[in-house]
């Protein structure tokens, strides 16, 4: 069982596996595309009832992967960007912390490139 | 460290594991995926009343389930590359220290600044004071500062050995008659614990690795500069 949280500290979410391994509470983006991926399937398949009055569980099936798929990887590729943009953000305010005001200071840098 | 019963990888503490921890969810969805997709064909085999003996070839079906999988294998096998040549850049290490392993504790020399070495055995549990923790805790921690690349040259005095802390994504083989190199930058300080990961006798088990990271501030105060 995890350790009780210390006080000020954040709960960590309930985790929920889905087939015993995917946990898609801690994992980033997981459940956003499981849940866009639910409505695709149940939009798709009913929708190719609706139009065909066939069996529909097998476009069901199929809109479930593909719209998991594409939602995942739009979200990874915009969290993984997100990532390094408060990576450089988190080392230009150590650089401004640590230079300011000396000859190494970035806005003088930036300054001085843009007045010329 | 873990907590009790954990089964999924610890936080990262360094940028490489935080890239195993991302390619981990990559793979680890690809894989729900397929799973899914076999279950829901298993169910159909189970269900289905068609029960034609006659089919001979389906040659659509095999040249999709041909070409997918080499679509799968290429989209994990990218990602994979991609770290495993980063494990392998050459970032100019501040400092370098030597992990040897023995049968059944470690030793760590510091010579870059002068002759620091000493050995770290596992605290036994009489020894163990409240708060300290069992089979983990060691008597004299690895100490290192944070946010500086550092090069670990990890051999072996007798049997195979392996120099490991999950949560900076490091394992490495300590191997008698060879020098492994590693190299990590920790981005928060903290004590992390690993264990010894390859079998070398009775006490294999009880033989941790403990990091202390520090400030690099307070770490040039410490021994290492001064002795």
């Amino acid at each position: 069982m995890a350790a009780p949280p210390e006080p000020g500290e954040p709960e960590e979410r309930k985790s929920l596996k889905l087939l015993g391994f995917l946990d898609v509470e801690n994992t980033p983006c997981a459940r956003h595309s499981i849940l866009y991926g639910s409505l695709g399937s149940v939009v798709a398949g009913f929708g190719h009832f609706l139009f065909t009055s066939e069996r529909s569980c097998d476009v069901g099936v199929g809109g479930f992967i593909l719209v998991t798929l594409g939602c995942w990887f739009h979200c990874r590729y915009n969290y993984a960007k997100q990532r390094i943009q408060e990576r450089i953000a988190r080392e230009e305010i150590k650089k401004k912390i640590l230079y300011e005001g000396t000859h190494l200071d970035p806005e003088r840098k930036h300054n001085g490139s843009s007045s010329n | 460290m873990a907590h009790a019963a954990q089964v999924g990888l610890q936080d990262a503490t360094s940028p490489i594991m935080e890239e195993l921890i991302t390619f981990h969810d990559h793979a680890l969805m690809i894989i729900f995926l397929i799973c899914f997709l076999v279950l829901y064909a298993l169910f159909l085999t189970l269900t289905t009343k068609l029960t034609n003996t006659n089919i001979s070839d389906a040659q659509e079906m095999e040249t999709v389930w041909t070409i997918l999988p080499a679509i799968i294998l290429v989209l994990i096998a990218l990602p994979s590359l991609r770290i495993l040549y980063m494990t392998d850049e050459v970032n100019d290490p501040s400092l370098t220290i030597k992990s040897i392993g023995h049968q059944w504790y470690w030793t760590y020399e510091y010579t870059d600044y002068g002759g620091l070495i000493f050995n770290s055995y596992m605290l036994p549990p009489l020894f163990l004071e409240p708060g300290d923790l069992r089979l983990l805790d060691v008597d004299n921690r690895v100490v290192l500062p944070i946010e500086a690349p550092i090069r670990m040259m990890i051999t072996s005095q007798d049997v195979l050995h392996s120099w490991t802390v999950p949560t900076l994504g490091l394992k490495t083989d300590a191997i008698p008659g060879r020098l492994n190199q590693t190299t990590f930058t920790a981005t928060r300080p903290g004590v992390y614990y690993g264990q010894c990961s390859e079998i070398c006798g009775a006490n294999h088990s009880f033989m941790p690795i403990v990091l202390e990271l520090i400030p690099l501030k307070i770490f040039e105060m410490g021994p290492v500069f001064t002795l």
